[in-house]
């Protein structure tokens, strides 16, 4: 296969596209930043196209910057519900997809034991609506009025049973209960899957959704997570804590601290009144960004001293 | 499926020939994601470059690897450069198969291959050796093999290997504990009485196999067992519905994919063709420390059987082993090491190596004969 002439822009290769969705993209990323979650350019334009193409979203990267927090910041900006699964190991269909309410059906037996309505007649109804307990999936694909958003959180901690399923659902955005027949969704919802990478996902569920890696931040962006989660902080202060955590990502820590650890970190400095970070305020807050005692000793042994610029001089790159 | 009409048929044609591109780099961009591209091109208006290659990133990436390997795919196609592959991206099949057809080279591995067929097709047909040879041969010292001996010894391995995992399969199955009530099924199977729950339904423990991950120490140290063990792997992995294998000497590499797609000679053939140091030093800790920093996520720990076949002598640090073992074990069921030496009359275990991990270790066990690798059964 011949790749085009050299040296051509994209620009040039597509001149006769249709104009319309540099503004939808744009429009996701301001409408974010007013919720106050920074996007960038990348997984807008992941989330443009959710909203068009309408495919699920996998969504994968390291604890703590901000997958969870894509899913609520999505529902806000169309305005719709969100409905979260958080998977677990032995997630079964009972608590993912429907129950039936035992203690009323045993109730409603009781009761209709001396009408005469026949076996059928009570085993209707006892398996009607009235006596059904939806869970997520099954209220996701109920909506009665507009597509709500389904997170479906730390996918990678569900078994493969339940991916399985979850890939039928996906692709048909239909249930079948057994007693009552299949539920076919008035509304396709719009789905957030996020994945820590603990383990590999299957290849027939990630192929069926659009993929968004987020990596850690660049200074300028966290920088820019930070003013806008945590209005009330100095820049100057903001500038200190961002380019610590940057440089303790660097130290190849077990569990390197995610933009949650950051913003934590200065939160928790601007609630001891600290104006600047130093050593003092730096061991007094590394709880936030270490979870573990090899990574605290990891960090000291660093030598607090490297990990943050004193104040007055300029920004230095964390070595990565 | 949305119309495609919005995209002209010129940017549609490149698109799928983009398409075509990525997937010889080793993306998977099938018919389907093809058209999810074209969809994708199709929502955006591609007056940015930038909006575009995001956009067809996310549909046809589904992993992190692919993710990394997009950015340069995308430049290459558009300027005309190719990119390089990283040398630590799974092979793919497609690649392995190719490579058999290759010049064969004379690698230690090859020469102990070149000639007999082991393949299963065959042991059936040939499954006449006598009770005694099979004796004697499970019991001998792999690397006492006289070159004579080796065709029998690796049918009877073969055949011994999936009797093994045969039994192991059945023994998941067995066992029966009354947990919870399943009260689900319980009414519904007493509606006939009124709903009075006479038959109670019980909610069993659902068996699930275990998961495997195996490390093979391909050191000069290790290389008479090598090809052994390396057949042993092949064994447990075409049988184990769940197994990751790898290669280490100084540095880690994965062989799961490799293993998986063809003929045992085949996949020895590209093993050897592999840049994973045969016969060099070894580094168990520094080995151990890349296998924690890169596939730490396929350890379960109510689930997964940690294998290392070595022989416990390390040029790295000790204490490096040591740690870095102590991670390992912490997110496993149970930690395996099998030391071939320890098949030895006089060995012990004193190597600064094996005297380190040592205190990690749920089972150390030797692995010098078939015999003894049979006797692994009662760890898994």
């Amino acid at each position: 296969m011949k790749p085009p002439a050299v040296e051509t822009t994209i620009m040039t290769t597509f001149p006769d596209l249709p104009s319309e969705s540099s503004q939808g993209v744009d429009a996701i990323i301001s409408g974010f930043e007013r919720l106050g979650y920074v996007a960038d350019r990348s997984l807008a334009t992941a989330v443009y196209l959710v909203t068009k193409l309408r495919k699920p979203i996998l969504v994968e990267g390291h604890a703590g910057l901000g997958k969870t927090e894509l899913a609520k910041a999505l529902a806000s900006l169309l305005d719709r519900r969100l409905i979260r699964l958080q998977c677990y190991e032995g997630l079964d269909v009972n608590s993912a997809v429907y129950e039936w309410n035992y203690q009323k059906q045993l109730l409603a037996i009781k009761i209709e034991e001396g009408s005469d309505k026949t076996v059928e007649e009570k085993e209707r109804h006892i398996f009607s609506g009235e006596f059904l307990l939806e869970r997520p999936l099954l209220q996701s694909i109920q909506a009665e009025d507009a597509s709500p958003v389904l997170l479906i959180d730390e996918i990678d901690r569900a078994d493969e049973a339940f991916e399985a399923f979850l890939l039928e659902l996906l692709s048909d955005y239909q249930i079948t209960i057994p007693e009552m027949g299949t539920v076919h969704a008035k509304h396709v919802p719009y789905v957030v899957l996020t994945s820590n990478r603990s383990r590999e996902l299957g290849e027939a569920l990630k192929r069926r959704c659009l993929y968004q890696w987020i990596d850690y931040p660049s200074l300028e962006k966290e920088m820019k997570i930070v003013c806008t989660r945590l209005p009330g902080i100095e820049e100057k202060l903001a500038r200190q804590v961002v380019g610590y955590v940057q440089a303790v990502r660097g130290l190849g820590l077990s569990k390197p601290p995610g933009v949650a650890e950051t913003l934590d970190c200065a939160e928790a400095l601007l609630t001891l009144g600290k104006p600047q970070l130093d050593e003092e305020a730096i061991e007094q807050t590394l709880g936030c960004i270490s979870k573990s005692v090899e990574d605290s000793v990891k960090i000291r042994s660093a030598g607090a001293g490297k990990l943050f610029i004193p104040p007055g001089e300029g920004v230095s790159q964390p070595r990565q | 499926m949305i119309s495609l009409k919005g995209v002209p048929s010129a940017t549609a044609k490149t698109i799928v020939e983009f398409c075509r591109f990525v997937r010889e780099k080793g993306l998977s961009a099938s018919v389907q994601e093809t058209l999810g591209a074209l969809e994708a091109a199709a929502a955006l208006d591609g007056k940015s470059s930038e909006e575009l290659k995001f956009g067809l990133r996310s549909v046809l990436c589904s992993s992190k690897e692919d993710w990394d390997l997009f950015d340069d795919c995308f430049k290459a196609f558009w300027r005309g450069t190719v990119p390089e592959l990283s040398p630590n991206r799974k092979p793919h099949p497609r690649d392995a198969r190719r490579s058999r057809l290759g010049p064969r080279n004379t690698h230690p591995l090859m020469s102990i291959v070149s000639g007999d067929d082991v393949s299963s097709e065959q042991d059936g047909a040939q499954a006449v050796i006598g009770a005694s040879t099979q004796e004697r041969l499970t019991k001998t010292d792999f690397s006492r093999f006289p070159q004579s001996d080796m065709a029998a010894l690796e049918q009877i391995s073969l055949r011994l290997f999936k009797q093994m995992s045969r039994r192991l399969t059945r023994r998941r199955r067995s066992g029966t504990s009354r947990g919870q009530v399943d009260l689900r099924k319980t009414i519904r199977r007493n509606i006939s009485r009124g709903g009075e729950p006479m038959n109670l339904r019980y909610r069993e423990r659902k068996p699930r196999p275990h998961r495997l991950v195996t490390l093979l120490d391909i050191s000069g140290s290790m290389s008479p067992y090598c090809i052994f063990l390396m057949k042993f792997l092949y064994a447990l992995q075409k049988h184990f519905r769940h197994v990751d294998t790898f290669l280490f000497s100084t540095t880690l590499v994965e062989i799961t994919p490799l293993l998986r797609s063809q003929r045992l000679q085949d996949a020895l053939h590209a093993l050897s063709q592999l840049p994973a140091g045969w016969s060099g030093g070894t580094k168990i800790g520094g080995s151990l420390r890349e296998f924690n920093q890169l596939h730490r996520r396929k350890l379960r720990s109510k689930d997964t059987l940690f294998l290392i076949l070595s022989d416990g002598w390390d040029t790295g640090e000790p204490d490096v082993l040591s740690s870095e073992l102590g991670a390992i074990k912490r997110c496993v069921r149970r930690l395996i090491w099998l030391n071939p030496l320890l098949g030895l009359e006089d060995y012990q275990p004193i190597t600064s190596g094996m005297n380190a991990a040592l205190s990690h270790i749920d089972v150390f066990a030797p692995a010098h004969n078939l015999e003894s690798l049979l006797a692994l059964e009662k760890h898994l």
